[in-house]
């Protein structure tokens, strides 16, 4: 009996002009959206490429490690251009200094306002508010449109349990609705390699893991569907409710929820931070100057301008690293604060968020394709790594000491300077959190959206076990 | 006639359930976007102030014209509370120093990605997704339905011309619409008086001309929805068509058009600009210096047979001409690399600038990418609004490098005076600055903000209000077309 309900239902659905056009409709957008990212890939790649390059080639010919302006970018992640999370509104470049703090720059929304206009077309976008909405289309006259139309009066009139007509309607239209969807899906999958987008296993497992999102997230509208239709009396009261709470769940939630967390949580600006550490900078350097000036006094400059040339440079190199210790520690210190309240902020607005499918599933794939929030403090820790060694690269090719080079005013030194090898510049390579961690980081809410998917599914049973047929 | 028919229209929109609710939806999420808009404008407000104080005080603090940075903010602005356009996008501050460019850079959402997760709500948004997807609601079955529920053939057998059986269904839905719905709008701007916001009456007339096109951008839906209700026989059709349409119009165009542009127009990176402008101003440097010392070989050639006391003397003679030549050079450099940076970045912007047009040209196409362009460049909010701050940072850069040398040139010289008075200080010149006064800046130049005058802003929106009204009287007679030749059984 069970299997006849569920023929029924697939028939139903599949046989329908709405059907033919939502799925015509999704089908396109799921492949364009592939096609898209694909492409979008191939462009921030290159662009990525070109830049690690020119950065290299400006540097060609010159003769002293100090005239470089070293900079090291983001390399794009492949899924990103599927889910762009964050990735265009965190700062791409970074201008690597021997010391001191290192800042992200050039977010690519800023760079081209134009994208940002009217934003990007993702996989995660046609899920979120395309999908969901057609789930709604198929389920919210699930069981008060038979009503309407008598069936459901004359389905049982035969000996069906409600049971097994409740159980055959939801699996019947998941099944009619997901099934198709998938084809586009896969298409779209099968496109990306073609299109040269690189994908590792572990790209492989977060995509479908992603898909799986997105087949969970539409679940809970279809769910939520026919459970307000096995609420209501009419069909267009249902459907009125299911658009009021899309657009809540959509368009609202997710975005209150961030506003009341600014509200709760108050984060110091970046430009009360920056103005504390210039200060302390200054202070540092006026004590410097006062150093300084003991020492010269203690050292007369004399005759022989190069000895006392080196006795500088080492009484300064003394100097830099107490700046370098003091500095590096307040800075940290100051960072450790703002990212405190930014991450209680941060924790409060996203649990507040949950309320709404919509946020959970945005929120998982963004953590699977790494583009979540936390890929802006994983680029920086990585740069910061990065620093280190280019310091000590930089050290070992003397540069970057307060040096004072008396030398040139005399006229001495004659020989030509050899010019420098960019390619022995350690190389950054930003890798993505491990597949694994990603993943785990992104079980809270696929956890959330199966609860609302069994939430709404007992619900639809219960309420259709009550519900009056005639 | 056309009266009793416009009442009837109106009765039924004003009692329908689906009335409530999406009045109630709509005054909730209208009110709640001007209030959250308010807000966020008012914190945007206290930032930009401490930043800017923080400016102040720095310059209040520092003992020497060497150790000066500056920086210059963006103001916010009264009608990012009505359009968020790409204001957090974009860069909030620009370092202002003679061997930086100007470039915005931290924009709010880079600084605080958490709300570029979600994104703001705004009152363009609520106009341009929800209140067209209401339009719909209520006018996709205008024809059809009441064909289906029989009462067309019964209005229509009395003597009403169709022409204007129409016109009344639209001017009443229209009313039944609109005058709930300006209900909260008015209550908006109230709290935006209460609040004691400050606003301009030219932004109250960019305020005014922004419920104008969001009125004609809903109208555009309304009479969509007549004329495809009047193009099918059923109603459940008739929504499904809308409602794909509506899916591409609000979300898919404008999104593929910017994509598009952005393949089709080749614009080079900005790291890539950055790169060569680092280049050029690495060469130049590096030529300045080996050109100095140059110089200075030669100026020392003639000294070789003289004694100490003689080479001292001859020195002192001629420094401060020489300086005064190596300055002379050295500001020539700093010229031809300003220039030089403005030339990259001019190419920059125009290849930007063609890739735009073309991104727009195409969104355009739907209605709702013209009423959010037209809304954006009313608000100030466009992507205009970074060129338009570079290009006034820029000028006041060279007014502000123009009076920071001069004071370190003031410095320098009080400094040596100093030295000299005391005698055997020189060290002190190496490092610069150092003294234990606070400067005096307070004659320092200030930025001043760019303002756009109505006017321009105006004249930029004719064409989005003239594609607006193309649109809505397109369908509006092709719904009057299709009407006449309705079968209405």
């Amino acid at each position: 009996m069970f299997k006849l309900i569920l023929e029924k239902e697939l028939r139903e659905i599949i046989g329908t002009t709405k059907f033919a056009i939502t799925f015509g409709v999704c089908a396109i957008l799921i492949l364009l959206a592939f096609y898209v990212g694909a492409r979008n890939y191939q462009v921030s790649r290159a662009d990525y490429e070109a830049s690690v390059q020119e950065n290299l080639r400006q540097m060609e010919g010159l003769t002293d490690w100090n005239q470089i302006d070293h900079r090291i970018f983001l390399k794009p992640q492949p899924l990103a251009s599927l889910v762009s999370g964050v990735s265009n509104d965190i700062g791409r470049t970074i201008e690597v200094e021997m010391r001191g703090e290192l800042r992200d720059q050039g977010s690519r929304f800023n760079e081209d306002p134009i994208f940002a206009v009217f934003r990007f077309l993702d996989l995660e976008f046609v899920f979120t508010i395309v999908l969901s909405l057609f789930a709604i289309l198929f389920g919210y006259d699930a069981i008060n449109g038979e009503k309407e139309r008598g069936t459901l009066r004359l389905s049982f009139a035969n000996s069906i349990p409600r049971d097994q007509y409740i159980l055959g309607k939801l699996v019947g239209s998941f099944l009619a609705l997901v099934v198709p969807l998938l084809v586009p899906i896969l298409i779209g999958c099968l496109l990306l390699p073609i299109l040269g987008v690189p994908m590792g296993s572990g790209e492989w497992m977060r995509l479908g893991m992603i898909i799986l999102a997105g087949i969970l997230y539409f679940g809970v509208f279809l769910t939520l569907s026919v459970f307000v239709s096995a609420m209501t009396e009419r069909s267009s009261s249902s459907f009125l409710m299911l658009l009021v709470v899309w657009i809540f769940a959509v368009l609202i939630v997710p975005r209150v929820s961030v506003l009341i967390a600014a509200r709760t949580v108050d984060v110091p600006s970046i430009d009360r931070v920056d103005f504390e550490k210039s200060r302390y900078s200054r202070q540092l350097f006026s004590e410097r100057m006062s150093a300084f000036r003991s020492w010269a006094q203690d050292n007369p400059i004399g005759d022989d301008h190069r000895a006392f040339g080196e006795k500088m440079n080492e009484f300064n190199k003394g100097q830099d690293d107490i700046y370098d210790e003091k500095m590096n520690l307040l800075t940290e210190q100051l960072n450790e604060q703002r990212e405190n309240k930014s991450g209680v902020q941060q924790r409060l607005a996203l649990s507040i968020a949950r309320i709404s499918p919509a946020a959970s599933f945005s929120l998982a794939a963004a953590d699977l394709a790494s583009t979540s929030l936390g890929l802006r403090a994983t680029y920086l820790e990585a740069a910061k790594a990065y620093q280190v060694q280019y310091s000590r690269f930089m050290k070992s090719k003397n540069a970057g000491d307060n040096r004072v080079v008396i030398s040139h005013r005399m006229g001495a030194d004659e020989e030509e300077p050899e010019p420098i090898a960019p390619a022995e510049l350690p190389v950054f390579d930003y890798n993505a959190p491990a597949t694994s961690e990603t993943i785990s980081a992104a079980l809270p809410d696929l956890g959330l959206l199966v609860l609302f998917n069994i939430i709404f599914f007992f619900g639809a049973f219960v309420a259709f076990l009550r519900y009056d047929v005639r | 006639m056309l009266g009793v028919l416009v009442e009837k229209e109106l009765k039924s929109i004003l009692q329908s359930p689906k009335f409530v609710a999406t009045f109630a939806v709509s005054t909730l999420l209208i009110l709640l976007s001007i209030f959250i808009g308010i807000q966020e404008y008012e914190t945007a407000v206290a930032k930009y102030e401490t930043a800017t104080e923080l400016v102040d005080q720095h310059f209040t603090e520092v003992t020497s014209f060497y150790q000066v940075e500056n920086k210059v903010y963006r103001k916010p602005s009264v009608m990012q509370i009505f359009v968020s356009g790409v204001n957090n996008d974009v860069g909030s501050l620009s370092r202002i120093s003679a061997d930086r460019d100007v470039k915005l850079e931290q924009s709010a959402y880079s600084s605080d990605p958490l709300f570029a997760v979600f994104r703001f709500i705004d009152f363009t948004f609520i106009v341009q997704v929800v209140l067209s997807l209401f339009a719909i609601l209520f006018t996709y079955d205008a024809i059809n339905g009441e064909r289906e529920s029989g009462t067309l053939k019964l209005a229509l057998s009395n003597a009403v011309p169709r022409g204007k059986y129409l016109f009344a269904k639209f001017i009443g839905s229209w009313l039944g619409l609109v005058i709930p719905l300006s209900i909260p709008v008015l209550i908006g701007l109230l709290l935006v008086v209460l609040f004691r916001v400050p606003i301009t009456g030219t932004e109250w007339m960019k305020l005014g001309a922004l419920f104008g096109v969001s009125l004609l951008y809903f109208t555009f839906f309304i009479s969509l929805g007549l004329f495809v209700s009047s193009m099918t026989r059923r109603s459940s059709v008739s929504f499904l068509i809308l409602l794909v349409f509506w899916i591409n119009l609000v979300l898919i165009i404008p999104r593929g058009a910017s994509m598009a542009a952005g393949q089709l127009v080749d614009v080079p990176s900005v790291a890539d600009i950055e790169a060569q402008k680092d280049r050029y101003r690495t060469d130049q440097r590096q030529s300045l210096n080996k050109e100095r010392s140059l110089r200075w070989r030669e100026r020392f050639s003639g000294m070789q047979n003289l004694s100490r006391a003689e080479r001292r003397a001859f020195y002192n003679q001629n420094r401060k001409e020489w300086e005064g030549e190596d300055n002379d050079y050295r500001t020539e450099m700093d010229v031809r690399v300003a220039e030089y940076n403005r030339q990259t970045n001019e190419a920059l912007r125009n290849a930007k600038l063609s890739q735009e047009r073309l991104a727009f040209t195409l969104s355009r196409f739907s209605p709702a990418a013209a009423y959010q362009l037209s809304a954006m460049n009313l608000g100030g909010t466009n992507t205009s609004i970074k060129t338009r701050y570079e290009d006034q940072m820029f000028a006041f850069r060279d007014n502000f490098n123009a009076y920071l040398s001069k004071s370190q040139r003031e410095e320098r010289a009080e400094i040596r005076r100093k030295a000299e008075s005391k005698g055997g200080g020189r060290m002190m010149m190496f490092m610069g600055g150092g003294g234990t006064e606070a400067i005096d800046a307070s004659d320092r130049p200030r930025f001043v903000e760019p303002e756009e005058s109505l006017s321009a802003v105006l004249q930029a929106s004719i064409i989005d209000f003239g594609l607006l009204s193309f649109f809505t009287l397109a369908t509006f007679v092709g719904a009057f077309f299709a009407f006449v030749r309705y079968d209405i059984r």
